[in-house]
């Protein structure tokens, strides 16, 4: 996903494929390995300069990388509310149509018990907000997928930091050397997608 | 030349950095040794034990447990609220300690969340179990049928099918989530093509981009936003099946933030019993260390506090309620029949605990492993007390009665230990049972310019 536009593929079933398509701008992609995560931060600055699509990979979550690529808050939370809403409609609604359907007379208590449903609506609004969100999280991590690891590096999941940048074939050399210069101890050359 | 971004303000907290934390996680990963195979077949014998028990009782029928008049619901509902409860902590280590950002949980939350769903697992089994004819079990589902018949759900057993079939899947989801990053980790070290299939699928093609961190971190949030209600509700329900009827001893307010407590304080010795041997077998000393057992020591001395409590005002409030029955209940329970489950249960969960108020005794990590030992018989004990006493001295006397111990009842009860222990055995050996990147966030991250202490 670009660090630079924010787009969420929900809008229509084609901009649901191409959020999916993990395309970048350019048909190369230049992969810098960083040891240091002060030298990747320096590197997206000057990145984000230029105006080229870039992401950023790092073995754990790091507020400094947040904050300098996707400051924005995460909508996901609009699953989660939209699954909490709906589980608590499902779970109040199973419930009292239930007793309504088959209107049994329990321990004098009323037909429709709103002190005993509530047990039901409380568990399904819970269930049903962690499945949406789980839900959104697949989407929004762009998960499964398996196979395609755009500018992706086995270190990046140990003890390195690393930067893959969508450039045009024109773009290549400078924007390697910028790598080179900002500390990146290997660079790498992809053809993009 | 690379330097820590800055000094460590706890000097018990780990001080490795990331490579060697992946390293030590991978080699838990390693082929296992003879004691590895000693342990799980051990656990696999106990499971084939309990379910040929289990098959006994569904040929024969339930005569073969002990459960009888008056006391009914015996060693499988005890079991069942024993492991619900063990599940409890799983969740509150991970998801109640996450949003209080306490340090301390970050090493050992992975094993406690794979006991709350292994544990949820097993109790799961004893519902099943315990009503004789398991093929009957989806009636208490609400589905339609030719009977028009619908389940009363104004009964606290289904509130208890609701509550615990959430807690399962939201504590599974939960678990998986956590695991994504770390499971892509140990993918990226895989030699064998097995698992490298394997980490491969369940990683699910995770990279660590920024934009996955952002929707990660946030979704994460989410979960544990969403599952610390559940520690309190899924066990306030099943303290409802007691306490929503008229047994003494059993109809009490003080029941839901009692077995909510009781539930944190067995899962935290359940989850000492599991990490203590872990981190000796595994070498982990550089990443758990002293300063995550104290965490540990001051939950398991505000529960048993709470829980000790507890057991003070049901009393007081049996002998305050100047009722007849209430009363006999509590004079039964310390010096009735059952009186050494009661002065045990009293013993692990009230007396022993005391003794973790002094430093050179909660700073021995084999006393600790002791310690949490007393802590899962005392909560057995204890809801064996709540249920066998109620059950046995119910009002009148001609409603009281005994109970006739079975080597079935015993057998399922062991075989329930083996089934948790064997998929404990299995998740330790194909996963990582520490989290990878959450140690990873605790420590600074390489720079190479030092920032200012407190940064």
């Amino acid at each position: 996903m670009a660090g630079a536009t924010q787009k969420f593929g929900l809008v229509s079933l084609e901009s649901f494929v191409e959020f999916r398509s993990l395309k970048m701008r350019g048909n190369k992609i230049v992969v810098g390995v960083y040891p240091y995560m002060d030298d990747l931060l320096k590197t997206v600055e000057k990145v984000k300069e230029k105006g080229l699509d870039y992401r950023v990979y790092s073995p754990t979550a790091r507020q400094e990388i947040e904050d300098a690529t996707m400051p924005e808050k995460s909508p996901v939370r609009r699953f989660t509310l939209i699954g909490g809403i709906t589980g608590c409609i499902c779970g109040w609604s199973l419930a009292i149509l239930c007793s309504l359907d088959w209107p049994m007379r329990v321990s004098s208590k009323d037909i429709v018990s709103i002190p005993g449903f509530f047990v039901i609506g409380y568990e399904l609004t819970i269930l049903f907000a962690a499945l949406a969100t789980f839900l959104g999280l697949l989407h929004y991590c762009r998960i499964p997928d398996l196979f395609r690891k755009i500018g992706y590096d086995p270190r990046f999941s140990d003890n390195k930091f690393g930067i893959a940048v969508g450039v045009e074939h024109a773009e290549l050399d400078q924007v390697r050397k910028t790598l080179l210069d900002s500390g990146a101890e290997d660079v790498d050359v992809r053809d993009g997608l | 030349m690379a330097k820590q971004c800055c000094e460590s303000k706890n000097h018990e907290e780990p001080t490795v950095d990331y490579a060697r934390v992946t390293e030590l996680v991978n080699n838990m990963l390693k082929p296992p040794g003879a004691g590895w195979y000693a342990l799980f077949f051990t656990c696999v014998v106990a499971v084939i034990w309990g379910g040929s028990c289990f098959a006994k009782q569904i040929m024969e029928g339930l005569h073969v447990a002990g459960i009888n008049h008056p006391i009914g619901w015996g060693v499988y509902i005890t079991n069942f609220v024993f492991w619900v409860g063990i599940a409890h902590s799983g969740t509150l280590i991970s998801a109640v300690l996450f949003l209080f950002r306490a340090k301390f949980r970050m090493p050992i939350y992975r094993l406690a969340e794979a006991m709350t769903v292994f544990a949820v697992l097993t109790a799961g089994l004893f519902p099943l179990i315990h009503v004789g004819r398991p093929w009957f079990a989806y009636w208490l589902l609400p589905y339609p049928n030719e009977r028009a018949l619908w389940p009363n759900f104004r009964s606290p057993l289904l509130w208890d099918v609701f509550a615990v079939s959430t807690y399962l899947t939201v504590s599974t989801t939960f678990f998986i989530v956590g695991l994504i990053p770390d499971i892509a980790s140990v993918r990226d070290k895989a030699k064998s093509s097995f698992r490298k299939m394997l980490y491969t699928v369940t990683s699910l093609g995770w990279t660590g981009s920024n934009s996955q961190w952002k929707h990660y971190m946030s979704a994460y949030l989410f979960f544990a936003g969403l599952a610390t209600p559940l520690v309190v509700s899924v066990h306030s329900v099943v303290s409802w099946d007691f306490a929503v009827g008229l047994v003494p001893g059993w109809h009490a307010t003080i029941f839901p933030p009692y077995f909510v407590a009781g539930a944190i304080f067995s899962g935290v010795g359940m989850v000492l019993t599991l990490i203590i041997p872990l981190r000796k077998v595994f070498h982990l000393e550089e990443i758990i260390t002293p300063f995550h057992f104290e965490g540990m020591v001051k939950l398991i001395l505000l529960t048993s506090g709470i829980v000790s409590y507890a057991y003070a005002t049901e009393f007081y409030v049996a002998w305050f309620s100047n009722n007849l029955f209430e009363r006999f209940q509590f004079w039964f329970r310390p010096f009735g029949d059952f009186k050494l489950a009661f002065w045990g249960m009293f013993t692990c969960n009230c007396i022993i605990p005391l003794t973790l108020w002094f430093k050179k005794l909660r700073s021995n990590i084999a006393y600790l492993f002791i310690v949490s030992i007393f802590i899962n018989i005392g909560m057995w004990l204890e809801r064996f007390n709540i249920i066998f006493t109620s059950l046995a001295r119910e009002f009148i006397p001609a409603a009281w009665g005994g109970y006739n111990f079975s080597w079935v009842e015993v057998g399922i009860t062991v075989g329930a230990f083996g089934w948790f222990g064997m998929y404990m055995c299995l998740f330790i050996k194909f996963f990582p049972a520490v989290s990878i990147t959450e140690i990873k966030e605790l420590l600074p991250p390489p720079v190479r310019k030092k920032l200012p202490v407190g940064h």
